[in-house]
């Protein structure tokens, strides 16, 4: 019994200490390469000899060299351009997403509008796999002149994400009780200002959430970017297999640009936490 | 819903007609004239597909891939419910260590494993070193077998922390009191946790096993930093990086578009079985 108890929490530790390490092994190499000097590139030390700045800095200059050496640093594109595309594309469509997606999940909350087929029929599009969509696309925006603009990924973004904008919108809507808009009707409120006065304050929660949940959602976008953006509107994921396929063996930028693309994604993911743990499971268990 | 319905027309719609149009030409960019007046030639381009060995083992391939990721993710993502179940020093901050996988851009996840995997990468000169006592210098993307290994294990590293998360946050949902009662009468912890905990969140499980399949299906992402979509050679291209070399690298739209149209139906089907369970709302 005495060394069960011992046993157990000790075992608990051991196995939730290789849980941590697993998860934080990738990032932390990254982390760790990102500081390094291209002398210790190949190195297996974690904490760099000599730590240096220059893969961040070369990612915003590439004239200067890193660590002190010219080494292959003129292959390497900044990414000032990439990182305000990212950001434009990203929030703009996050912003008619949620604009559309409300007045949609409000009309299905409310009025049923649609049927549930609308609702499935956006909930399949999310299913399915991207690529299959790649031929047509690329077809029908060379038509329209859309291959590497802003509307193109915009407008894409925003049919895409707007599943996710509607879902969660639905849900928040569903729980405020529709007799308190009814009672800003009696005392003689417009529709639109019901909506605007009484409903919109109230799901502010909601938007906030899926407003960071989907511009997540865009900003790591990979595929539809890598196929429409060529080189005006190139997002960072783009930029980031760029540096991967053709760069070769640029380590420390490579992780440097990573870790770029990452952190201001792990921020927001935390703050959003709470309500993705909620939104799993789905009202099901009680 | 009429925004709503010009957008989706718009940008859905419209591309799905023209896949349909497409698949039953055999159009590409290079030969000048608008795909509008393309000649329809009819189903070639789908009796191809059937016996084109690339594409039926990039659909093999990624089945495996579906088959062999999910299911690890499932039993890791539990035992590690399990384990987060029970009260230890430092669970918050454990917590949120176990999460952020989630949060990390997918192709970012494909260059950190790119990373780790390479030949003085740390798999090699710190992991193997301390298991074998000396450094191996494994090629792992060289080799077909190890190189699609890296990709399962990359998608592992991701997505597991879902898999804990929905079933964590499930086997806190489940009443207290069903858990105090059983206990009451004599339950032992494994027999609360088979008997009762487990079975009630059957349907969460289920769920969230589609959903993962569903997105594993479409892995893409990791295969393009970490293989360059697919390489040694074809060895490790899946069903997306299959379709996306054949529209974009070879610029042989019909025959992709038929391809897509295939694997819409295929999923449409499987995806329309699938759901079925996320239809019944407890309302």
């Amino acid at each position: 019994m005495k060394a069960r108890q011992v046993l157990g929490p000790a075992v608990r530790y051991i196995l939730v200490i290789l849980v941590c390490v697993w998860t934080l092994a990738p990032v932390v190499w990254m982390i760790s390469i990102s500081f390094k000097p291209p002398t210790e590139w190949y190195s297996p030390n974690i904490v760099p000899e000599r730590p240096i700045l220059d893969n961040y800095i070369t990612l915003f200059n590439s004239t200067i060299p890193i660590g002190g050496t010219y080494f292959m640093t003129s292959i390497t594109e900044v990414i000032t351009l990439p990182l305000f595309n990212s950001l434009i594309i990203a929030s703009l469509s996050t912003v008619f997403a949620l604009f559309i997606g409300f007045l949609a999940a409000y009309g299905v909350s409310r009025y049923r509008a649609g049927g549930t087929f609308a609702l499935f029929f956006t909930l399949l599009t999310r299913m399915l796999p991207g690529a299959t969509f790649v031929a047509p696309l690329m077809v029908y925006y060379s038509t329209l002149g859309f291959i590497d603009t802003y509307p193109g990924l915009v407008l894409l973004y925003t049919a895409v994400t707007l599943t996710y904008a509607i879902w969660i919108l639905k849900g928040f809507i569903d729980e405020i009780p529709p007799e308190w808009e009814e009672a800003a009707i009696l005392e003689g409120a417009a529709p639109w200002t019901v909506v605007s006065r009484v409903t919109l304050p109230l799901v502010r929660g909601g938007m906030l959430a899926s407003a960071l949940f989907i511009f997540i959602l865009n900003w790591t976008e990979f595929l539809f970017a890598l196929v429409i953006s060529v080189t005006q509107v190139r997002t960072l994921p783009v930029q980031i297999s760029l540096y991967a396929s053709a760069v070769g063996r640029m380590y420390g930028p490579q992780a440097a640009l990573g870790l770029v693309a990452t952190i201001p994604m792990v921020i927001l993911g935390y703050a959003i936490q709470r309500y993705l743990v909620t939104g799993f499971t789905f009202g099901r268990v009680r | 819903m009429l925004p709503l319905q010009i957008l989706l027309n718009f940008i859905l719609i419209i591309p799905f007609a023209i896949m349909i149009f497409l698949s039953f030409t055999n159009w590409t960019p290079v030969t000048g004239v608008d795909w509008w007046r393309a000649p329809v030639v009819g189903v070639p381009n789908f009796v191809g597909a059937f016996t084109d060995q690339r594409f039926l083992w990039a659909l093999l391939r990624t089945l495996i891939f579906v088959a062999v990721v999910v299911p690890v993710e499932f039993l890791i993502g539990l035992g590690m419910a399990l384990l987060f179940m029970g009260r230890f020093y430092g669970k918050k901050v454990a917590t949120s260590i176990v999460l952020y996988p989630m949060m990390v851009p997918w192709i970012v996840v494909g260059l950190a494993f790119f990373l780790m995997f390479q030949d003085y990468g740390p798999v090699n000169m710190i992991l193997l070193k301390s298991i074998f006592g000396e450094p191996k210098l494994i090629s792992w993307f060289r080799d077909p077998a190890l190189a699609f290994g890296c990709i399962m294990i990359a998608d592992i590293w991701q997505w597991t922390p879902l898999m804990f998360l929905i079933i964590y946050s499930g086997l806190l949902a489940v009443p207290q009191r069903l858990v105090e009662a059983a206990r009451v009468l004599g339950a032992s912890s494994r027999q609360i946790l088979w008997r009762i905990s487990l079975p009630l969140i059957k349907s969460l499980i289920v769920v969230a096993l589609i959903i993962r399949g569903l997105e594993a299906f479409k892995v893409f992402d990791t295969v393009f930093i970490m293989t360059g979509a697919g390489g040694p050679g074809t060895s490790t291209e899946t069903i997306s990086a299959y379709v996306y070399k054949v529209a974009i690298q070879y610029n042989d739209l019909s025959y992709a578009a038929a391809v897509s149209l295939i694997l819409l139906i295929i999923l449409a089907i499987v995806t329309r079985l699938a759901i079925r369970p996320l239809e019944v709302k407890p309302e």
